[in-house]
């Protein structure tokens, strides 16, 4: 990042004040403890926008609301794609965000792909959907390749084609107005070879592996903010697990489905 | 017009015959009169003359009759009822075999040369008039056969010309999917009788159902799976249940029920 011209600080409190747009990219379990160090320094212009999976506006807005009245909050769920630019984020604003803060995030986030804003509600379940869907996409295209080997394609190509062919059928669905039940049916001429292989899927359940996949990643979300609601770690335990992890570590990437570009390091 | 002087005989008074004979009568298309119906017992005959039409327990008599000839006997009788009629089969027939099982080979071997012979696959409903029928023209059949008899049967339900190919497929997609149809609903039914509805109430919304969905998408030619995401609202009733239809891989098991009837009628027919 620094290579890049990202200026780098081992100060929260300067990554603050020297800041208007603020994006809050440590683990889940530790945003607590950071709101509670950058408090203070929150004034009226700074928007702070959380990508951690699981806490809620109203957890944020509520530790802030010591230090500030009307904390802007937005909260947000982005994927790893961005850093391609083929992200797919979705943001949902707080209490005291504007129309305009909502439509910065919009912009800067668009940059890096698709962004909408949703109702907070919603935001497990884009977790388990486009958080997570790039880790169903890896597997998927794993497997393909193994079968594109197992016929006798060298690895490489094997993936280089199983990567394009779902990068094209994706390019397809999000340019068509077509339902992808009929894109599908295009691509199956009778009794050919697609159909024969179709089948197979339909046997294996496969609709309902990624249906389960995505309601499991949803139900887990809303399980792990269950648990940060309850604040049931330690401070000493994180302060611990920050010195002797983070020292010699380049940028965190956060855990769970969702990973994010962190602009600013949060070491202590 | 000439469609009214069309005179058309059924060898064979089953309910298959019978539906297409009603199907025509309904749409207008044939006078009660100009049907003629052929079986060698009055058991099935009494509802055709009920409904005006002319009988005989002759199979020549329908032959030397009618024009158009519908061969409705079961399929193992086929073979000697062909012999029985060849004497009167003439350059101006045109013979429509129902025979699940008897190639459009089979039968012009069996008839003179250069008879006009199509081979029909019906399906059941043809007795409502709601049939899924397709047709296979043999090496004598014209456009002009082909047209008519798209023109008659479309009084009884969805007619389509196919290669002979596909009529093993229609039995395993449709002949043998109403059955599919029947067990799908029983099904369904039973699900609403577990949740507290009495049965026969549930089997009529069941059929309904049905109905219904296949109207909408026929009528509106849009891809069923379009159709049914418009039915699934998020996060709601219909969608848990589909979840649970894809966890029973619902569909690879209907792929595989038309394969397998499919595969049979390909079977039975090498017999």
């Amino acid at each position: 990042l620094q290579k890049m011209g990202v200026n780098f600080t081992v100060s929260n409190k300067d990554t603050v004040k020297s800041s208007d747009v603020l994006f809050l990219a440590v683990k889940p379990p530790i945003i607590p403890f950071i709101l509670e160090e950058v408090g203070p320094d929150i004034e009226p212009r700074h928007i702070v926008v959380s990508c951690a999976a699981g806490v809620t506006i109203s957890s944020i807005e509520k530790k802030l609301s010591t230090f500030c009245p009307t904390p802007k909050v937005i909260r947000c769920m982005t994927n790893t794609p961005v850093i391609v630019r083929e992200g797919a984020t979705v943001y949902a604003t707080g209490t005291y965000a504007d129309v305009e803060d909502g439509k910065l995030l919009e912009q800067l986030m668009a940059s890096v792909g698709f962004c909408t804003e949703v109702e907070e509600d919603l935001i497990d379940a884009v977790t388990g959907l486009s958080g997570s869907g790039p880790a169903y996409a890896f597997t998927a295209l794993d497997a393909l390749a193994d079968g594109g080997v197992k016929m006798g394609l060298p690895r490489r190509l094997a993936v280089r084609l199983g990567a394009q062919a779902l990068l094209g059928a994706a390019k397809m669905l999000l340019e068509s107005e077509q339902h992808p039940g009929q894109l599908k049916d295009n691509v199956c001429s009778p009794g050919g070879a697609t159909i024969h292989a179709l089948h197979f899927l339909e046997s294996g359940g496969f609709r309902s592996l990624l249906i389960n996949a995505v309601e499991a990643s949803c139900i887990r979300t809303r399980e792990l903010q269950h648990l940060a609601d309850q604040e049931k770690i330690s401070p000493a335990a994180i302060k611990k697990t920050l010195l002797d992890k983070v020292k010699l570590e380049s940028p965190s990437l956060s855990m769970g489905s969702a990973s994010k570009v962190s602009l600013f390091t949060n070491k202590s | 017009g000439a469609m009214e002087e069309l005179r058309v005989g059924f060898v064979g008074a089953g309910r298959m015959a019978g539906g297409l004979a009603r199907g025509l009568l309904r749409a207008g298309k044939v006078s009660p009169s100009s049907i003629l119906a052929s079986a060698p017992s009055d058991k099935n005959l009494d509802a055709w003359r009920e409904s005006g039409c002319r009988t005989t327990h002759c199979n020549l008599e329908v032959l030397q009759e009618s024009t158009l000839v519908f061969l409705a006997t079961k399929p193992h009788v086929l073979p000697d009822v062909l012999q029985e009629i060849r004497p009167a089969v003439g350059s101006h027939h045109i013979i429509v075999s129902l025979a699940a099982s008897v190639t459009l080979q089979t039968l012009q071997r069996l008839l003179p040369a250069g008879t006009k012979v199509l081979r029909l696959m019906p399906n059941l409903p043809c007795v409502v008039q709601a049939g899924a029928m397709v047709f296979a023209r043999g090496s004598s059949a014209g456009d002009g056969e082909a047209a008519l008899l798209k023109c008659l049967l479309s009084s009884c339900g969805l007619c389509e010309e196919v290669p002979e190919s596909y009529i093993n497929i229609h039995t395993g997609l449709s002949g043998s999917g109403v059955a599919y149809v029947y067990l799908f609903a029983e099904a369904l039914a039973e699900g609403a009788v577990k949740m507290g509805m009495p049965g026969g109430l549930a089997s009529r919304i069941a059929a309904q159902t049905l109905l219904g969905a296949a109207k909408m998408m026929l009528e509106t030619g849009e891809h069923p799976a379009k159709l049914r995401g418009d039915v699934c609202t998020p996060g709601g009733t219909t969608i848990h249940g589909l979840h649970q239809l894809e966890k029973g891989a619902l569909r690879a098991t209907v792929m595989n029920a038309v394969e397998a009837s499919t595969n049979r009628a390909r079977d039975m027919a090498k017999d």
